[in-house]
């Protein structure tokens, strides 16, 4: 099983590598410059930065083509879960109040994503934009006190976004969401 | 830096991480690359560079030169006791006093950054004469993963990374320089150092950074703050050691004691969770860590009030709501009875003590290890009896917004 992580920059895009690692998967790090035709891969997780995805498209490469045509699952992580809702035709704004460390995820839509964690769980996030919820080709499927969006997922495809990073040692849940992200790359 | 990750110690089927399959492709890497020259590395004691240097020595055996600076910013006793460690492991051992060109870089340096900076330019300095005089074309370092990913992401110019900043360290400094452990975290580090025999002193040591106590004294380093440091250090490390589970990093910052006002709203924000409570801001400012983007913001001096223990930790969220240049709160534990203002107005007893503790796995998020209030109070009585403490606070904040260390 081939998952490699898009690189943007961010503080745990390392430990994205490490937690796919852990769970058994063959995993690396790429710069968002890959292009599509060059990932023979099962999956692909992108990771977190330090911009904002209002500050124009140029550092995310081809991912905007790849987001759109790739055939593998694809999970986006805090920015790149904002790019993919800005790319399929929803709002990304500045939040109000910016989550930083501990927060509380609701589910508000089952989904195989969330298989087994239940519906309420502790996660930690980092971050200052956010996804609204309205306007995309999207479902909501999971929110917190401060952020509307917390998780989304394509309308059709396996294409999925959270807010809240999975692959951090405090969110004890996160390493059974990518479990459940690995399973459906099979 | 985005070279693919090799297996590098993984077992693929299992996923686990296995330290024997790490060495030896990393003592295979290590006799490559220095080839039949001659390697220096530089250790602080610390559990990354010790281990580092262990096996760079299991590669190079005597070819291999291990060099301990005494830079004026190690705790109380620890150049001995390093020291002797290093030297108990069988590393071929140059200690190398240069304290004085330590403090003549820093004086006058308030700034994180310039500190951090003219830390790690004179190191190198030192480092690389003392290596060639030795006859050294190659420079070995423990730096892992999260020392990379800090400074590549600016949050913080950690000493001893280079390569990721473009940096020629051959032009630069004189010698090619390699980093075996830039992939692991810190509880990678210590399995590794476990296999290597590496005694429990070093391979469960607390960690240590490699700047030491400089970036743990808040603001511009002087003499005498230093000592204050020095004897706060002992008593923390003292005092929250023995807490079992033990935190995974616990330590003591000192900073000038001098406040300001915060805004109405950020003190309605604190009343809010800390009824009766109050709130300030430390004139200094500390590193902290949002959004994937460095912070060099504002401290907030919470104190009074009476609440649960748990709800303090839901402060700094609060208070960053209102204020989004804070960084970290910190709560008053107690303060100095005598003297806190001298005659004429002036403070005798000058220093802030930051009382520091966490649980983490990684040290790259963290939260607040939950010291019991009682150990607080009765630490909080030994460090007022230091000559030059104010008062003294217990930081609630955790990894994001604030960083583990203060600077």
């Amino acid at each position: 099983m081939r998952i490699p992580v898009v690189f943007l920059g961010g503080q745990y895009n390392h430990l994205i590598v490490r937690a796919l690692k852990e769970i058994g998967v063959e995993s690396w790090m790429v710069t968002p410059k890959v292009r599509l035709e060059e990932l023979d891969v099962d999956g692909l997780v992108m990771g977190g930065g330090p911009h904002s995805v209002n500050d124009g498209m140029e550092r995310f490469g081809n991912l905007p083509q790849i987001v759109d045509r790739g055939a593998f699952p694809m999970l986006g992580i805090c920015l790149s879960h904002q790019l993919i809702g800005l790319l399929l035709g929803g709002r990304v704004v500045k939040g109000k109040r910016p989550e930083y460390g501990r927060t509380l995820i609701r589910v508000i839509e089952a989904d195989e994503i969330f298989q087994g964690v239940g519906s309420e769980f502790v996660a930690w996030a980092s971050h200052n934009d956010e996804v609204k919820v309205d306007g995309g080709k999207f479902r909501v499927l999971a929110k917190s006190d401060y952020c509307d969006v917390e998780a989304l997922r394509h309308e059709r495809k396996q294409i999925y976004g959270v807010q809240f990073h999975v692959e951090v040692a405090e969110t004890p849940k996160g390493k059974d969401i990518l479990k459940n992200f690995v399973n459906m790359c099979k | 830096m985005l070279k693919s990750i090799s297996p590098g110690g993984y077992n693929i089927t299992s996923g686990t991480f296995s330290p024997p399959v790490f060495v030896e492709e990393k003592v295979r890497e290590i006799r490559e690359f220095v080839g039949s020259s001659k390697a220096a590395i530089a250790t602080s004691g610390g559990v990354d560079s010790t281990t580092c240097a262990v096996l760079a020595h299991r590669a190079l055996g005597g070819r291999l030169i291990c060099f301990f600076m005494d830079t004026g910013f190690m705790r109380e006793g620890e150049v001995q006791e390093v020291s002797e460690m290093l030297r108990s492991l069988g590393l071929p051992l140059r200690v190398l006093s240069v304290k004085d060109r330590f403090m003549e870089a820093l004086k006058g340096k308030k700034d994180a950054e310039e500190k951090r900076i003219a830390f790690r330019e004179t190191f190198y300095k030192v480092l690389s004469k003392e290596a060639r005089k030795e006859g050294c074309e190659v420079l070995i370092q423990g730096t892992i993963a999260p020392d990379w990913i800090e400074t590549s992401g600016g949050i913080k110019t950690q000493h001893n990374v280079l390569e990721q900043l473009g940096f020629d360290t051959v032009k630069r400094y004189g010698f090619r320089l390699l980093e075996p452990l830039l992939e692991l975290y810190k509880d990678q580090v210590r399995e590794v150092a476990r296999y290597l025999g590496v005694r429990f002193e070093a391979s469960e040591r607390q960690p240590f950074p490699g700047p030491g106590l400089l970036v743990r004294c808040i603001g511009e380093v002087r003499e005498d703050k230093l000592k204050v440091l020095r004897g706060a250090t002992l008593a923390v490390e003292r005092a929250l050691g023995s807490l079992k589970p033990t935190p995974n990093q616990y330590f003591a910052a000192v900073v000038e004691d001098e406040r300001v006002v915060a805004s109405p709203a950020v003190e309605r924000a604190v009343q809010e969770i800390l009824p009766g409570g109050k709130v300030e801001y430390f004139k200094c400012r500390a590193t902290g860590v949002k959004g994937d983007n460095r912070a060099y913001g504002k401290i907030a001096v919470v104190s009074g009030g009476e609440v649960e223990t748990e709800r303090l930790f839901t402060l700094p969220e609060r208070i960053i709501h209102e204020d989004g240049e804070v960084v970290r709160a910190v709560y008053k534990l107690g303060e100095s009875t005598v003297g806190v203002i001298g005659s004429g107005g002036v403070r005798r007893e000058r220093y802030a003590v930051l009382v520091r503790a966490v649980e983490t796995r990684d040290f790259m998020t963290a939260k607040p290890y939950r010291v019991p209030m009682e150990v607080l109070k009765r630490l909080c009585q030994e460090l007022l009896k230091i000559c030059g403490v104010s008062s003294v606070f217990y930081d609630i904040t955790s990894k994001p917004p604030a960083t583990v260390e203060y600077e």
